[in-house]
């Protein structure tokens, strides 16, 4: 009887309860109206390692408008963990999504996605040979990808392993092109820039750098100037102190032009439109006019007491106006900020970002 | 008769824990089942919040992990990275590492990370659950600033020999299987627990971390994915022997070792090739305590030993053209610690009594990655005095004074004092009404202090005060017992120490946050007899307000006053067991408010979690078959399939079943 009484009373109560968590609400939004401006600048933000919060912000110069999480809004399909760099060619916007093993592609305009690329082990950047062909670095891979933007396939392997378990050699990053020549540079536990023939897709030579080649950047006379931090302390790779170093034109030598002391642990290697002017950040930011007959130029003060703590993550100048924008971090756990100045370092404005802002690029 | 022989077995197991203890104050025994009334007033206690896990849970949850049970069960709330993976465990909003756990007496939270993996720790091996609340946890040990879990065995010294076995079978070729053999007198004891875990965890979900993009119409569909690459396995054995050469004296040796081997699952949204970013991990443990208790005319005296090695190998693998599946990741940990506890006490059974207490522990850390090469090798000497003083008043007052110095590699820590009472507020009534003031510390971990690269060997201990109080009451009806407690604390906790990105490109641990925890804690027990049906329920409440009170990093920051990242604000629990002649019925609910991943609380729907609300139910029969004591269970966890996450994008498994058979001779 009792037994029956519990039936009666106890499953429909348990009935009510369902769909009592509402996870799925998450998904039910209407895509906000707004005007896209024409110009802007993407503000690649990687999220979290494992957390897939990586997103896109979208900053007008002129208007100042931000768009937050514009490929989300628009396509309400998250980017993926941790996006680490994006290309534009033509229309088209690529963006590369390291920990997700892929590429989106979408409309730059319009922010629509469009397609994507996949296969990729942990890919890094993306560098457009042709219409047909590009490169992808990779972390893991030890090896380049040579993709098809068209088919968004990948067609080749350009493989860059040194044979040897220590290290987990090469790791290919940043890539920058002279010629038919594109330089990449091995930046974790390494200290080659590798050089490949983009018409035999293979390595033809490397060029030894000092320790950690962390960024390059290419000025109006196509020397190739390389930024290496000289690794961490207590490493069984060992640590030297950081430098800034050139490559001539077509050179496969490497000289050094500035010096750091060992504490130091420079980033962020750009260079402005004109292609004169360097700048990096190094707890502050800084700029190196390329052929400098004086040391850098401290351009923008980190906030951060004695910069031990430093979220300063990311650096780009703008093409057209040689205005600075930095990317805080905060403390990696929130929304992060940009700060813009103008090309003499003084502040014009500050917006909020996604999480861990650690990258740029620009649609003119 | 058979259902008078269940319910006897029951109610064995029920109250058996508390009479060797010899806490019981009283037995009811109405027909078959017998309720006991638990001591809450203890002068060794006083002031101190603890939560007594119910042996009936512990046995329905025997083929679960302890993560499990805490999160269902008491009021710690566990971080949970998905089915059979890491979970993690914050007590009264504080970090993993500030919960202290024992395995009879002696320390197993890692050296090296500061924290305890709940999802490796079975229930089966628990005879016995302790939680030490905030600062109870000082009865201890130090660096329980959210408080102690407590695992202990114990010796039935009426066994003369039993074999039981547990075999579970559940969905996505889940498999448990324990089996347990003990065989003595009364004087030795010999007891064996074997088992072995695995899961190929293969669910499927909804996938809405990879799209297919439709190339005409650029319409997005999402696929329906499965859990690959989330299997885990474990196996382990638990040896006890227990030996009382005469009845002051008690003898034993406990050795627990144990294999784990996890692969850890790609994030969802990854689409890279089918056999690159492989990881694994392996944890590899050994424990062995001995112990020896003597119950002389002044007091009892304590000597432990005890050593625990833990091996931990984490790698990820990617495939390369040209030269097969190589690590990426290698990394491979070897903790090794040494216990060794000397304590004396005396005048438990009078009004005044005191105990003495010294700990000597070495823990030793190596950890490499062959790959990059980085490691460290670091090491650290802990010695803690304890002195302990209670006073009881006429059955009204009990005053408890427990003051604590310690020492790190020769170095002195500032003192440790506790205070607790226990007012006993009408004569005769188990009407407590009880609070403690304290300070606490917790040592950083090893890595830390010497992680490579960002290892910080400056940084300062987490210094907690605390000041907490509540209610505790509990009175037995004909047939009926209720226990119930409200807690209300206040922690303030500085130098809290947080990994943070530092200037030279990687991450470093300081000692920058503070934070202030204030909350609220209910739980309600009834149990009891109503006509032919015996019934348990049990619910917890926490309200648990954890808050940044750090200075910003910046302006910009906007973390502080802000609740810390995955604390719920609200979470509670409910179990009701109802037994019926050989049928056995179990109801399960568990929910938490939604819990934030951003320091700054961000609202936005993409980073916050939705409330959690759960429910299984679980329904069995025992039955006897000649000698042989049977028991089959079937249970439906998530019962209404509901969509859910415990972390971003790890979507966690529907509704799914378990079929739990056991055999008992």
């Amino acid at each position: 009887m009792l037994i029956r009484k519990i039936i009666y009373i106890g499953l429909p109560l348990l009935l009510s309860l369902t769909g009592c968590m509402k996870d799925d609400e998450l998904w039910e939004f209407e895509k906000p109206a707004y005007d896209i401006p024409y110009a802007g600048i993407f503000v690649i933000n990687e999220g979290n390692f494992m957390y897939g919060n990586a997103s896109l912000t979208y900053y007008d110069p002129e208007t100042r408008q931000v768009i937050d999480d514009v490929f989300f809004q628009t396509n309400a399909l998250p980017l993926g963990d941790v996006a680490h760099s994006m290309t534009i060619r033509d229309s088209l916007a690529y963006v590369v999504i390291n920990n997700s093993g892929r590429i989106y592609i979408f409309n730059k305009n319009t922010f629509e996605v469009k397609g994507k690329i996949t296969g990729l082990t942990s890919p890094r950047y993306m560098h457009f040979i042709s219409e047909t062909k590009a490169y992808v670095t990779d972390l893991y891979a030890r090896s380049i990808a040579v993709v098809n933007p068209q088919t968004m396939e990948v067609t080749g392997a350009i493989p860059v392993s040194n044979n040897n378990g220590d290290f987990y050699q090469h790791a290919t990053e940043q890539m920058l092109q002279y010629d038919r020549f594109v330089y990449t540079n091995c930046w974790s536990y390494d200290k080659q820039v590798l050089v490949i023939d983009s018409e035999e897709d293979r390595v033809v030579d490397s060029i030894e750098v000092r320790k950690q080649p962390n960024s390059m950047a290419m000025d109006r006379y196509n020397n190739l100037w390389v930024l290496c931090d000289g690794g961490t302390e207590g490493s069984p790779y060992g640590k030297e102190a950081a430098g800034l170093m050139r490559i001539g034109a077509g050179s496969t030598e490497a000289e050094l032009v500035l010096d750091f002391s060992p504490e130091e642990m420079p980033r962020d290697l750009k260079i402005n439109g004109t292609g004169d002017t360097l700048y990096y950040i190094n707890g502050d930011v800084y700029s190196y006019a390329v052929n400098a007959s004086a040391g850098p130029k401290l351009l923008v003060e980190s906030p951060y007491e004695g910069s031990m703590l430093n979220g300063f993550y990311g650096l780009e100048v703008d093409p057209q106006s040689s205005e600075i924008y930095v990317a805080d971090a905060v403390d990696f756990v929130q929304k992060g900020m940009v700060y813009r100045f103008s090309p003499e370092g003084v502040a014009v404005d500050t917006f909020r970002t996604g999480i861990a802002p650690g990258g740029f690029c620009f649609n003119f | 008769m058979r259902r008078v022989a269940c319910i006897i077995a029951m109610a064995g197991l029920l109250v058996s824990p508390l009479y060797s203890q010899g806490m019981q104050d009283s037995v009811y025994v109405i027909q078959e089942v017998a309720i006991t009334k638990e001591r809450i007033f203890v002068k060794e206690q006083a002031g101190m919040k603890q939560t007594q896990v119910d042996s009936v849970v512990l046995q329905n949850k025997a083929h679960l992990s302890l993560s499990d049970l805490l999160s269902e069960n008491t009021s710690v709330f566990i971080k949970n990275h998905g089915r059979g993976a890491l979970a993690t465990a914050s007590f009264r909003g504080t970090s993993p590492s500030h919960t202290q756990v024992s395995w009879n007496g002696i320390n197993i939270n890692s050296p090296m990370a500061g924290m305890v993996d709940f999802s490796l720790i079975p229930v089966y091996i628990i005879d016995e659950l302790n939680l030490k609340h905030g600062s109870a946890s000082l009865a201890d040990r130090s660096g329980g600033i959210g408080g102690s879990i407590n695992i202990n065995n114990r010796a039935d010294w009426n066994d003369k020999y039993s074999i039981a076995y547990l075999q579970g079978i559940g969905s996505y070729s889940t498999f448990d299987e324990f089996l347990q053999v003990g065989v003595g007198n009364k004087k030795i004891q010999i007891k064996t627990r074997l088992y072995h875990n695995y899961s190929k965890n293969d669910y499927t979900f909804y996938n809405r971390g990879i799209a297919n993009i439709d190339p005409v119409s650029g319409a997005i569909s999402n696929p329906i994915d499965t859990n690959h690459n989330a299997s885990y396995m474990r196996y382990g054995l638990l040896q006890e022997i227990y030996y009382r050469p005469a009845s002051n004296h008690l003898l034993s040796l406990k050795y627990w070792g144990q294999f784990a081997d996890r692969t850890i699952p790609k994030p969802t949204s990854y689409e890279g090739p089918d056999n690159s970013n492989l990881n694994s991990q392996e944890d590899r443990d050994h424990r062995v305590v001995a112990d020896w208790k003597y119950y002389g005319n002044f007091g009892k005296l304590l000597l432990r030993s005890g050593y625990a090695e833990k091996g931990l190998d984490y790698k990820q693998m990617n495939q390369v053209p040209g030269l097969g599946l190589i690590p990426a990741i290698w990394s491979e940990s070897r903790q090794q610690s040494l216990y060794n506890t000397f304590s004396y006490s005396g005048g438990t059974d009078g009004d005044l009594s005191w105990k003495g207490s010294i700990d000597l522990n070495y823990h030793k850390v190596r950890s490499a990655d062959s790959v990059s090469g980085a490691g460290y090798e670091g090491q650290r000497n802990e010695l803690s005095t304890m002195f302990a003083v209670r006073k009881s008043f006429k059955d009204r007052v009990n005053l408890n004074l427990m003051l604590r110095q310690e020492w790190v590699d020769g170095l002195r820590l500032p003192f440790i004092p506790y205070f607790g009472m226990d007012l006993r507020l009408i004569e005769g009534v188990d009407l407590l009404l009880k609070g403690n003031l304290a300070r606490n510390y917790h040592l950083p971990t090893l890595n830390d202090l010497y992680w490579q690269p960002g290892g910080n060997p400056d940084l300062l201990p987490e210094v907690g005060y605390t000041v907490e109080g509540g209610l505790a009451y509990q009175q037995a009806f004909s047939g009926h017992l209720l226990l119930t407690e409200l807690s209300l604390y206040r922690s303030q906790i500085d130098n809290w120490i947080i990994w943070i990105p530092s200037y030279r490109g990687y991450w470093e641990p300081r000692n920058i946050r503070s934070v202030l925890s204030k909350g609220l804690e209910y739980n309600i027990q009834l149990q009891g007899y109503i006509s032919e049906f015996n019934y348990r329920l049990s619910a917890t409440y926490g309200y648990t307000s954890a808050v940044n009170q750090g200075d910003p990093l910046i302006w910009s920051d906007e973390s502080y006053g802000k609740q810390l990242v995955y604390i719920p604000l609200h979470s509670g629990n409910m179990m009701a067991h109802l037994g019926w002649g050989n049928l056995f019925f179990t109801y399960q609910f568990n929910a938490y408010s939604e819990r934030y991943t951003t320091s700054s609380n961000d609202v936005s729907r993409r980073d916050k979690l939705y409330p959690y609300f759960m429910n299984d139910i679980s329904a069995g029969s025992t039955f006897r078959l000649k000698r042989l004591d049977l028991s089959l269970e079937f249970k439906v966890y998530n019962l209404l399939n509901e969509p859910y996450h415990t972390i971003l994008y790890r979507p966690m498994p529907g509704r799914n079943y378990q079929l739990v058979f056991k055999i008992q001779i």
